[in-house]
């Protein structure tokens, strides 16, 4: 093999002579504007996102019983509160449970469907792809009721299995989505190198497969365990009585008590949102997401 | 065959199917295990209201009639019950404010009075509690007039067309019309104040025309916190939304206006399907009784429909306890209201979007 000299590194090493380049000199302002905007706008779409989570740490922390800026002081009465709630806690535990269940029934119902569309030579595949995201289309609020709706004419009540299913069925065009991505670019010859190598079907699909879409079905895990978490509208018809979930608990606090501790119950359910995100970092890694 | 499967003969078809029926016999027992047991289905407040009908209320009618309490506290109730089948319907008991018990006994969904004979505590009621314009039974009422601060130097507030006042102008809290039955009531109020009665609209349209500048919020536990953080200083408030801080050295009282205050009701009402009719009669009675009306309103701060009922004095010099009292109480048709609702959520909300 033959190497090759990196003929342009010279220049790139060489001092610039400004003097000879006067171009250059008149193009340099308008490049550390551009780089000033762009920084002021990131700034800016940072502040619109973070401006929310601020407002509610202030007013977890603030001790008056409403929103008060300035704050007037640092207390911990509202998570106090917050914690020594039974039905705060027992809807806290319930709508993990809730979000855990989901996000497996999701996980693999949405990646398994992906898997069959983008392998399985499906007739009207394209059809298929929109009546799997159709759930996204639809306002969840008519979802809930729909589902309410037929869960009575089935006389089964409103149980946790219907909640789950209805937030399962809310949650699968993102798996869905985001595993399609990752199969989109994925090179089929991979594992036909692995079967042509004497590997099973089901070792193929643990061993090549499954590593390889794995940012894509983690991907759409996550997004699953939240839309889950913080599902409102299709919760709402589907609760059962003594058994609701977080975002209803909130709801029906505030129509009552519109006290720092919704400020707080915001607060436990950011961290454990980031919690959830910082655990899957450790246990599978997040880094491959970047190829999404 | 091999040794081992002659030690364990469980075929896959076995297995699937005993974890199938173990599956089904875990989600079946609770079921199974109340069979016997009555439920009552029944809608209610969260709140203070449903901490103590949580932890007292509730468990003591269940253990006094050996049944199991099954309370929503998830809103919308209307639209969970129109969606449920007429002969089986999702709540045997509706506990609603009055208008929604229009929308309901309009549709259907509920009967439209309780016979007394089934409920004998009905016998004590005030008329207000079983009045035209009450479907079912009125069981509690909260007094709606002006929630203010008394820090900022207004003067006296009297009247409710003291709400009009120039002083006011951006510090002025009022509902948005189309979701809130106090901004509902206001409006019904705005027409007796300005013109011909509750149903002259055109009087009370030019009435709200007049309250702008105003800050509109959804729900009266939002009004309660902007009185008291003093962005607003006055709104339209229901007087426990203002008791409620009695002793906790807020500068916020409650005014009832010269004109009288509009009636908020608690209603109960039962559905026609329900298949437990007599104990939803018995819960209905049940929480009309003194001892049960007592503790519910000096929890609350609700006036108790009850004429027996004899509250400790710090909340009987506040609350609707005689006869004169109640004699303020305003009600509103909420069936001709409901019947226009749709028109005058429209008008409204071009009032104070412009």
């Amino acid at each position: 093999m033959t190497s090759v000299a990196p003929q342009s590194q010279p220049h790139l090493t060489a001092p610039i002579d400004l003097t000879a380049a006067p171009a250059l000199v008149a193009k340099a302002p308008p490049r550390r504007l551009g780089r000033t905007l762009y920084l002021a706008a990131n700034i800016a779409v940072l502040a619109f996102l973070l401006t929310p989570i601020a407002i509610v740490i202030v007013f977890a922390l603030n001790p008056t019983p409403f929103i008060q800026f300035p704050p007037v002081g640092v207390s911990l009465r509202w998570f106090e509160k917050f914690f020594a709630s039974r039905d705060f806690m027992h809807a806290l535990l319930f709508s993990l449970e809730v979000a855990a269940m989901t996000t497996v029934a999701a996980t693999v119902l949405g990646a398994s469907a992906a898997l069959a569309i983008a392998r399985g030579n499906l007739p009207g595949s394209r059809l298929i792809v929109a009546t799997m995201l159709s759930p996204l289309m639809l306002p969840a609020i008519l979802t809930g009721l729909a589902l309410f709706q037929s869960y009575v004419l089935l006389d089964v009540g409103r149980p946790l299995w219907g909640l789950v299913a209805g937030h399962t069925l809310v949650t699968i065009p993102y798996v869905v989505r985001t595993t399609l991505a990752v199969l989109h670019n994925f090179d089929v010859r991979l594992e036909e190198a692995a079967q042509n190598l004497g590997a099973s079907p089901v070792r193929t699909f643990f061993e090549v497969t499954l590593p390889l879409v794995k940012p894509g079905v983690l991907a759409g895990a996550i997004f699953a365990f939240i839309v889950s978490f913080d599902q409102f509208p299709v919760s709402l018809f589907l609760v059962a009585p003594g058994s609701e979930t977080m975002p209803i608990t909130l709801f029906n606090y505030l129509k009552f008590d519109l006290d720092g501790t919704i400020g707080a119950a915001s607060v436990v359910s950011i961290l454990l949102a980031f919690m959830v995100v910082l655990a899957l970092d450790r246990t599978v890694g997040l880094r491959s997401y970047v190829k999404l | 065959m091999t040794a081992s499967s002659h030690r364990f003969p469980l075929s896959r078809r076995r297995l699937l199917t005993g974890a199938a029926s173990l599956g089904a016999g875990i989600l079946a027992a609770p079921y199974v295990a109340r069979a016997d047991e009555p439920v009552l289905n029944i809608t209610g407040w969260g709140g203070k209201w449903g901490d103590v009908m949580k932890a007292e209320i509730g468990p003591a009618f269940e253990s006094e009639f050996k049944c199991k309490l099954k309370t929503d506290t998830a809103l919308p109730f209307l639209p969970k019950l129109q969606a449920s089948s007429r002969s089986a319907p999702v709540y045997d008991v509706l506990h609603t404010n009055s208008n929604e018990q229009w929308a309901a006994v309009e549709m259907g969904l509920v009967e439209p009075k309780i016979d007394p004979k089934l409920v004998p505590n009905i016998a004590d009621v005030y008329p207000y509690a079983v009045s035209d314009k009450i479907v079912g039974v009125c069981i509690f009422t909260s007094a709606i007039g002006l929630g203010m601060r008394t820090d900022k130097g207004y003067g006296s507030v009297t009247s409710w067309k003291d709400y009009w006042d120039a002083k006011f102008n951006g510090a002025r809290g009022g509902y948005v019309i189309p979701a809130n039955s106090l901004g509902q009531a206001f409006v019904m109020m705005c027409g007796t104040l300005y013109g011909k009665g509750q149903t002259d609209l055109d009087a009370a349209y030019a009435a709200l025309e007049k309250l702008k500048p105003i800050k509109l919020v959804d729900f009266t536990g939002a009004m309660e916190k902007l009185i008291l953080s003093g962005e607003a200083g006055i709104g339209i408030l229901h007087d426990s939304g203002i008791y409620r801080y009695d002793g906790q050295n807020q500068p916020v009282d409650f005014v009832t206006p010269s004109e009288g205050v509009l009636s908020l009701e608690q209603v109960l009402s039962i559905t026609p399907g329900s298949k437990v009719k007599e104990l939803a009669n018995a819960y209905i009675n049940y929480m009309l009784r003194p001892n049960v009306q007592k503790r519910l309103a000096e929890t609350v701060w609700y006036s108790p429909a009850n004429k027996q009922v004899k509250l400790d004095a710090r909340y009987d010099a506040k609350l609707l306890t005689t006869p004169e009292k109640v004699g303020k109480l305003i009600q509103v048709d909420w069936k001709w209201y409901n019947a226009q609702k749709d028109e005058i959520d429209s008008r409204v909300n071009r009032i104070f979007r412009a």
